[in-house]
């Protein structure tokens, strides 16, 4: 009976399990149980199967939870942390302004990139841009792991403009956030050299990097980095330009010709 | 199931034929009322059995004879019934029941049996492991379209529902063959 109608209801089925049916078809879907009961049997077993499944990923998750550590073993961490802290407060030279003032700590998911489709409903949504949307889902649900995967498979499957630069973009920004800066350094560098006709993919980009290069402390080559998302002339130009003139000074170059100072307010 | 068949099983009163009519059609309606309406098993086969009895009543009396008009009138009879069973038990404890029972999402969970739990876990252990893969990535991630799911298994979308009805399909001649064995 595997004709075009069953398969039809056997979608209804799985979009029933999912909560994705209205009223109408929910309905419609137990007339035609009533008429093949069969089809309810199909049913049954795809509750039963996605509970199984569900059980086992629930089980699974509570065997690797992280075991909890004996109160003292806080004692001592939290003693370790304010002796450090005195001893960097007492051997710190103070400076008028320290660069990590000027460095982004935490990017916000909002920077992640998107389908172009979720902004303008008359293009059509492609596979990639499914899988950039659900990262971005993922990472507001707080699953960056799974983000990662997603903009991996992106970028294995659909490295072609403008997803692969986004896929890189997006993950950079998760790698950042998680203090990898290397792994993001190198998102950023594959997303800036991908771009085509995306002046915001690109300014995210350089500007990302800057700062990333900042973190581990290559200031020369972030200098390059955050100049090019200055030179841009769009949303970084002036945190690019406050970014440029602290580096600048520590760098001990105080030449400005090389970029032009826009009027900040 | 043919309800032309029953419709004529009970005008020319073929007792056999009605019977085994009557306990395909209770099953479907005692799953209906315990999903759509959260009725409670033996509430549900009250009412399933109360509506059959209205059903066929009806058909004798010539008011109800196309297959569709009785699919209908059986899912309106079961729900009518079971309201005024509710209604009946309300009068009797009103403070102990809720005001709506309409609201509640399907509780498709009320489906799951303990026996088939444990009989469909042993299928899945038995299940090859490239179905054990693609059914586990295609129920662990519920949002995502069939597109998102046939590209990362490098498939067609027509090939990726294919794929899902023969692996439900094995787990079912598995199950059913566990349970007559």
């Amino acid at each position: 009976m595997e004709n075009s109608r069953e398969l039809e209801i056997r979608q209804k089925i799985d979009a029933y399990i999912k909560g994705k049916l209205n009223e109408d078809d929910i309905q419609e879907l137990w007339n035609e149980f009533a008429q093949n009961p069969e089809l309810l049997d199909i049913l049954e077993i795809e509750v039963h199967v996605k509970e199984l499944i569900e059980k086992e990923v629930l089980n699974i998750k509570s065997e690797s939870r992280i075991h909890k550590l004996p109160t003292w073993t806080w004692h001592a961490a939290a003693a370790a942390v304010i002796v450090i802290v005195a001893l960097v407060q007492f051997f710190r030279v103070e400076t008028p302004t320290q660069l990590d003032q000027f460095v982004i700590q935490q990017i916000s998911p909002a920077e992640l990139e998107t389908s172009d489709g979720v902004r303008a409903k008359e293009l059509q949504i492609t596979t990639a841009d499914s899988l950039l949307n659900l990262g971005f889902e993922a990472v507001i649900s707080g699953n960056e792991e799974r983000a990662l995967e997603l903009f991996d498979e992106v970028i294995a499957k659909h490295d072609e403009e403008p997803y692969g630069s986004k896929a890189f973009l997006n993950k950079g920004i998760v790698l950042y956030n998680e203090a990898d800066y290397e792994s993001a350094i190198l998102a950023f560098k594959e997303s800036a050299q991908r771009v085509q006709d995306s002046r915001m993919i690109s300014e995210k980009a350089f500007w990302y990097l800057g700062n990333a290069l900042i973190n581990i402390g290559q200031l020369e080559e972030a200098r390059e980095a955050v100049l090019k998302a200055y030179q841009l002339d769009g949303m970084f130009r002036n945190p690019a330009f406050r970014l440029l003139k602290k580096l600048n000074n520590d760098l001990g170059n105080s030449d400005y010709e090389e970029f032009d100072a826009p009027k900040l307010n | 199931m043919d309800y032309s068949k029953f419709v004529n099983a009970v005008l020319e009163s073929d007792e056999t034929t009605i019977t085994k009519q009557v306990n395909v059609i209770t099953s479907v309606l005692v799953k209906f009322l315990t999903v759509r309406l959260d009725a409670d098993f033996h509430t549900a086969q009250d009412c399933a059995q109360n509506t059959l009895l209205i059903a066929i009543e009806k058909i004798r009396d010539d008011k109800l004879t196309h297959p569709d008009a009785v699919i209908n009138y059986l899912f309106t009879t079961a729900k009518h019934e079971y309201f005024k069973q509710v209604s009946k038990d309300r009068e009797v404890k009103y403070e102990d029941l809720p005001e709506h029972h309409s609201s509640k999402p399907d509780q498709l969970k009320r489906l799951l049996d303990d026996e088939k739990m444990n009989i469909l876990k042993r299928c899945m252990e038995a299940l090859k492991a490239d179905y054990k893969k693609y059914i586990d990535y295609w129920f662990q991630n519920p949002e995502y379209e069939t597109s998102v799911v046939a590209d990362h298994f490098g498939i067609s979308v027509n090939n990726a529902w294919t794929k899902k009805h023969r692996v439900i399909n094995v787990l079912k001649e598995c199950i059913e063959k566990k349970i007559n064995f």
